[in-house]
This record gives C-alpha cells, sequence and structure tokens, in this order.
C-alpha cells in the first residue's frame, strides 16, 4: 500500500481518535509504576481495539464513490484488513494487560478480573465479542488454511455480532459512550446497508446483449441496461451477480469484474476469464439473462499528473482496464502520450491486441507494443528501454497477475523509479 | 499478517491459559498441603520417641519435630518427654491451662506428615478426653447462645478501659493496608470515626465515585462510621453482625469489606494506645 495519505485516511484518524481524546482526562498520562502502566495499557489498548472494530465495520460499507476516497476499493479493503487485523491484537493486549495488572493484588484477583462471576454481563459480553471474531477471523487470517470464498462469507457475517457483543461490553463500562454510540452506529448501518439495503437498492438490472468468445477460456460479456446505465470511468469495476437459471454455478453471487467499454459506449462490457467456478460458469452465459451490477468502484486511473505521459503494463486479463481506456480515449482528446505494453504468452492469448493496435492507428498520442513470454521470457529493461527509452520519467499503471506484478516491480523499483509513481491494480483481492 | 496474527492469537491463549494454571495450581497447593495426610496409628507413632526421630499426635494431626526439638525455648526433656504419643494435653497447657500461641500452631502446620487412625484406619481426634470438659465449659457458658455482637460482658472483658484520647489503628491482610481508621473517645463513647484509607484487592474505595461498580460497599462503610457516632466503644462489636447496622451489606459480592475489619482496626487503634491527647 503506497503511503499517500487520501482524505478518506485523515476521516479514519479522526474517527479512531475521538475515544481516546475523549477520554484522554480519565486516563492521563501513562503511569511509571509497572502494574498501573499495564492497567493503563490495557484501558488505552481496549478504547483503541474497539475503536478500529468498529471503524473496520463501517468501511465495510462498499459505496460508489465513496470507495475513491480512499485511493479505490482495493485499497479501502486492504485498510479494512489492517484494521480490522489491528483491532483483534489490541483487544487481545487489552484483555492481557488488565489482567496481569492485577497480579500484584493476588494471583486469584487477577483470574476474578478476566473470568468475573456470570452476573457480570458486560465483562462476558467482551469474552464473547472475542469468541466470535476468533471465529470469523479464524479463517480470514487462515489459521487453518484457506477457506471457500463462499462460506468464508458466510462466516463473516458474524463479525456482526462481534460488534454488537463488544459495544454491550464497552458501553455498560466506558466512562463516555458517545463515541461509541456514534461509531457503533456507523459500523452497524455499514453492515445494514451493505447487507440488507444494498443488494435491492444499489444493484442496476441488465440484461445479456452478447457473449463474444476472445480466447480460450476468456470472453467479452456485453450488458445493455434495463434502465439507465451506471456512469463509470475507465479503470473502475463492478460487482456482477449473474441470475441465469442455466448457470452451473455462482447464480446469485456476486464478484468483481473489470469494465473494458468506453465510458461512452451504450453498452456495459466485461472481459472474464476463466479463473474460478462462477468465472468459469459465466463463460457460458445465456444471451437475453438478467445480471445484476452494483458500481463503479476502483479509482485505477485516478488523476495522478495528468501532465505527465503513462506508461500502461498489461497482462493476461488485467489488459481489461487498459481496453476501456483505449477505447474511451478517442473522446478525450488527450495530450499525453500513451504507451502500453501488452505482456501476453503468445498471440493466442493476447486477446483485444487487434483492437488495441487498431486504437492506436486512430490515435497518435497512443502505441502499443506486444510481447510474447513464449518468444522471448520475462519482460526486461533492454526492452521496455528499446521501445519506450523514457519510461522511467512516465506515469506507471500496473494490472495483471501476482507474478507480473511482482516482476515488474522489481524491474521497475531496480531502475530507481519512485514508488509514488507505480500504480497498480491488485486483482486477486476479493 | 496472517502469520502474526495466528502467532499473536496463540501467544494471547498461552498467557491466558499461564495466567489460570498457574493459580489452579497455587490454589491446589494450599489445599494440597492441609489435605495429604498419611494414615499413622499409635503403634507407628510408638515407634518415633526419641530425639533421634520425635513424633508427637496432636488433636488428630501427627507432626514430626525432630529438627525443631533443638529450638524449642524450654528445656529439651520437656518437649522430649511426649514424643511418640499423643500430646494435644501438653500442647494445649504450655503452662497450666494455657495453650500453644496461634503463631505456634503456624509453625506445627509446617511438620504435619499425616493424621492419626486407629486400628480400623478410623481418624483419632486426641480430644476424648476433653469433650466432657468441654461440655463442662459449654454449660456454665449461659451467655453461649449471645451473639458476639450483643455479649455485653465479652465486650467489656475484650477491651478493658481505654482512655480517652485520639486513636489510629489498621487491619492489614494478604500484604495490603485494607483499613486504616480514626476515632476519638470521649467519656468512653466514640467522636470522629473516620476512615484514613479503605482497600481491597488493589482499589482505593475512597477515591471511587458514584456510578463506580464498588461505590456501593464504600457508601456501606461511611454508614457504619456514622453509626458509631456518639455510641459507646462496645458498640463496635454490633459490626460482627454488619446486617444490624447498614443495609445491603455485601453488595458486591467477592469484594466485600466486612465489619470484622473495622473492628480488628479499631482494636488495633486502642492497643497501639492513645495516639494523641485532645
Amino acid at each position: 500500500m503506497a503511503l499517500r495519505l487520501y482524505r478518506g485516511d485523515l476521516l479514519l484518524i479522526v474517527a479512531l481518535l475521538v475515544p481516546l481524546v475523549v477520554a484522554a482526562p480519565r486516563l492521563g498520562w501513562p503511569p511509571g509504576e509497572a502494574a498501573a502502566l499495564l492497567g493503563w495499557v490495557g484501558r488505552v489498548s481496549g478504547i483503541v481495539g474497539l475503536a478500529m472494530l468498529l471503524v473496520t465495520a463501517a468501511l465495510s460499507i462498499r459505496l460508489p464513490g465513496f470507495d475513491r476516497w480512499f485511493g479505490g476499493l482495493d485499497r479501502l479493503w486492504q485498510l479494512h484488513r489492517l484494521l480490522g487485523f489491528s483491532a483483534f491484537i489490541l483487544i487481545m493486549l487489552h484483555v492481557l494487560a488488565l489482567g496481569l495488572a492485577r497480579v500484584p493484588a493476588g494471583l486469584d484477583v487477577a483470574v476474578l478480573t478476566l473470568f468475573p462471576p456470570p452476573s457480570q454481563l458486560a465483562l462476558w459480553s467482551g469474552w464473547l465479542a472475542w469468541l466470535a471474531m476468533v471465529i470469523f477471523l479464524a479463517p480470514t487470517f487462515q489459521f487453518f488454511g484457506r477457506l471457500d470464498y463462499q462460506r468464508w462469507k458466510g462466516l463473516h457475517m458474524l463479525s456482526a455480532a462481534a460488534l454488537l457483543l463488544a459495544l454491550g461490553h464497552a458501553l455498560p463500562l466506558a466512562g463516555e459512550t458517545w463515541p461509541w454510540w456514534l461509531l457503533g452506529a456507523l459500523g452497524a448501518g455499514a453492515m445494514v446497508w451493505r447487507k440488507l439495503l444494498s443488494p435491492s437498492l444499489a444493484r442496476h438490472p441488465y440484461r445479456v446483449e452478447c457473449v463474444a468468445p476472445l480466447a480460450r477460456g476468456v470472453v467479452e460479456i456485453a450488458l445493455r441496461p434495463e434502465a439507465r446505465g451506471l456512469g463509470y470511468r475507465p479503470g473502475q469495476f463492478v460487482y456482477l451477480t449473474p441470475l441465469d437459471e442455466s448457470l452451473t454455478a455462482g447464480r446469485g453471487e456476486e464478484h468483481p469484474y473489470t469494465i473494458a467499454s468506453a465510458p461512452h459506449d451504450p453498452l456495459l462490457r466485461v472481459g472474464i476469464k476463466d479463473l474460478g467456478d462462477a468465472s468459469h460458469a459465466l463463460q457460458t452465459v445465456s444471451v437475453g439473462s438478467r445480471v445484476m451490477l452494483e458500481g463503479p468502484y476502483g479509482d485505477f486511473f485516478a488523476a495522478h499528473h495528468p501532465d505527465r505521459d503513462a506508461l500502461w503494463l498489461g497482462g493476461g486479463i488485467g489488459i481489461t482496464p487498459f481496453v476501456s481506456a483505449a477505447r474511451g480515449m478517442a473522446d478525450l482528446d488527450e495530450g499525453r502520450g500513451v504507451q502500453l505494453f501488452y505482456l501476453a504468452n503468445g498471440p493466442d492469448r493476447a486477446y483485444y491486441l487487434d483492437e488495441l493496435t487498431r486504437c492506436a492507428g486512430e490515435n497518435e498520442c497512443f502505441t502499443v507494443t506486444a510481447h510474447f513470454y513464449r518468444e522471448l521470457g520475462p519482460l526486461t529493461e533492454s526492452f521496455l528501454r528499446h521501445h519506450c527509452p523514457d519510461y522511467a520519467d512516465r506515469e506507471i499503471y500496473l494490472c495483471g497477475p501476482p507474478g507480473m506484478i511482482g516482476h515488474l516491480r522489481d524491474l521497475l523499483d531496480a531502475q530507481g523509479v519512485p514508488a509514488a509513481r507505480i500504480h497498480c491494480e491488485v486483482f486477486d483481492f476479493l | 499478517m496472517n502469520k502474526f496474527a495466528y502467532s499473536a492469537f496463540i501467544a494471547f491463549l498461552a498467557s491466558i491459559g499461564t495466567l489460570v494454571s498457574v493459580h489452579a495450581l497455587s490454589s491446589d497447593d494450599e489445599t494440597d498441603g492441609a489435605s495429604e495426610t498419611r494414615d499413622i496409628t499409635l503403634d507407628e507413632l510408638a515407634e518415633h520417641a526419641s530425639a533421634e526421630s520425635c513424633w508427637k499426635a496432636i488433636h488428630g494431626g501427627v507432626y514430626d519435630i525432630t529438627d525443631y526439638v533443638p529450638d524449642h525455648p524450654t528445656e529439651e526433656e520437656v518437649i522430649l518427654e511426649w514424643c511418640g504419643r499423643e500430646s494435644s494435653e501438653a500442647w494445649d497447657n504450655k503452662s497450666p491451662g494455657r495453650p500453644h500461641s496461634p503463631g505456634a500452631e503456624r509453625q506445627l502446620e509446617n511438620y504435619r506428615i499425616g493424621r492419626l487412625v486407629d486400628d480400623q484406619g478410623e481418624p483419632l481426634s486426641g480430644d476424648v478426653e476433653e469433650t466432657s470438659a468441654d461440655a463442662e465449659r459449654q454449660d456454665a457458658r449461659p451467655a453461649a447462645s449471645v451473639s458476639p455482637a450483643e455479649d455485653q460482658r465479652l465486650h467489656q472483658a475484650m477491651l478493658g478501659q481505654p482512655m480517652d484520647g485520639h486513636y489510629r489503628g489498621v487491619f492489614t491482610d494478604r500484604g495490603e493496608i485494607q483499613v486504616n481508621i480514626t476515632f476519638d473517645l470521649r467519656d468512653g463513647h466514640l467522636t470522629d470515626v473516620n476512615f484514613r484509607h479503605l482497600a481491597y484487592r488493589g482499589v482505593d474505595y475512597l477515591t471511587l465515585e458514584e456510578g463506580d461498580d464498588l461505590y456501593p460497599v464504600m457508601v456501606q462503610h461511611r454508614r457504619i462510621t456514622e453509626w458509631l457516632e456518639g455510641e459507646p466503644l462496645t458498640a463496635i462489636f454490633a459490626l460482627y453482625e454488619p446486617a444490624r447496622v447498614v443495609d445491603e451489606v455485601d453488595g458486591f459480592s467477592g469484594a466485600t469489606l466486612r465489619g470484622a475489619k473495622v473492628i480488628s482496626a479499631m482494636r488495633d487503634g486502642l492497643n497501639r494506645g492513645v495516639y494523641s491527647w485532645p
């Protein structure tokens, strides 16, 4: 994750600090004596941990446009994951520190602090919240291996229980409760929107207009909006939920796909590669069947230095955001030069290449270079320099499978290209 | 991140597990020390009747005091005389009619090796001869049914006639000062009764605020001092049954301060003597 701060990040920092600042007069400075210091650490980690848990819940909202405050949905998910992880760690530190802080008063006091009589409901509510967290985070952090995506998603719903139980723990014990009501309402509201309201309110109905095979295991599906279509920019993606009853898998399940069409296109097109059960089934989706789209999300081509020439490096199905941008280029009349390297295994896997080459022919600012792995091996610096001598001074956009991204990042890093100038669409997030 | 989350999770479980098991084990130790007994018959006891190996049965317990004999304050013959025998009588009559001190009793427990049983393995208390004497004592005490909180004769006997003045006393337990109390005596009556310190299990009760869990306990103690105001000194014994004095005693189970502690702190003050003259 780039270290750049987005305006949404500032909002997060404020939300995380509010409970701590409100509790600060009560907490005071860290005391010097060991047991008192542990107690202080226990309280602070509890406050920050709970704030993180609630903010993490709030970040699950997935509102089109909102994600761009955080640099796109993939970065928002990374923040969600990082904050959830930190909350989990801090909450355990909270328990341990408060327990150990009482050891000087006797082991039985320490144990009684952590495991009080059952009548202390608020404390046990905290334990239950932790237990719920363990259950839904164990597959998230792969404690016991990877779980099937849909089951993981179902289990992740336990986070709602964790949130309510955590509030049930904090509200009776906290000195000032309004920050918890506020953050709790944000978190719970985000979950209610995401799981209960957005499926009916935020999804747009489309019909499958045609399914065009591009290569083996890759199709482009053209979708016509039933009502008003989504407005989007190149590089954005949508969550697509097919409703076709003849599908063998993934019916009614949402998955993210990058938009390949130009924004002005009356049809919305997505390129779909057979990478799993759901995308495999979509290869043969029925023409005329209905799909629901939610979005758009992402901010791949955000306006980072629009004056600077761009270098695009796309591979596999990661070529789709560049296809969208190339198709839309004719309208934009962009002044900056764009050079696209299409990294494919061979000519048979270089789908969209013909169309991209045609676009390049029509637009003098745009050039396309194909690079075939089977003939040349991994992309080398000399190949890059030969075809694009000023590549190191350009704004660089990468999209493709993780192995390719890793290779390119290493290559660019070795040439001293600053990380801030490299923009990357991560293709294996949820 | 995955590995770290997993490691932290395991470390957390391990730490909590350690805390709980150390607690469980250490409390087991205490009970084990008291309950772990080997059955010892009078015959076996009789085999250890010398300075080389001196066992004694006292009130049902058997103690190997061989190592202690040289440290005993009286001459060795006095203590060796009872080796290998049922020695409760000697224990209870350090000087005629006076038993050994509670401190000595605690010390004795360190030497416990088992319990005295008869040939059938039934425990022997060693108090057989005393039962009739006990019964007599019971009979001779008509006030036996009177609660210690009410027994005026007991109160006078325990307190004597302390001088008027300003007193300060403390009750400590589990390594912490739990009660520190100050009071004045005027004509044998209590005035200006105040807590200088009130704590339990690390919680300083005097700093609690309304709304804190333990706040009611603090209020109950404040009521105790209010109630004592103007009462004769012997009234402190009513605190043996604090329900006579304040309502809703024991508002929070597991963290009560008992009336007995207040009595103890006040009597400590009386023992120390007048702290300052009025």
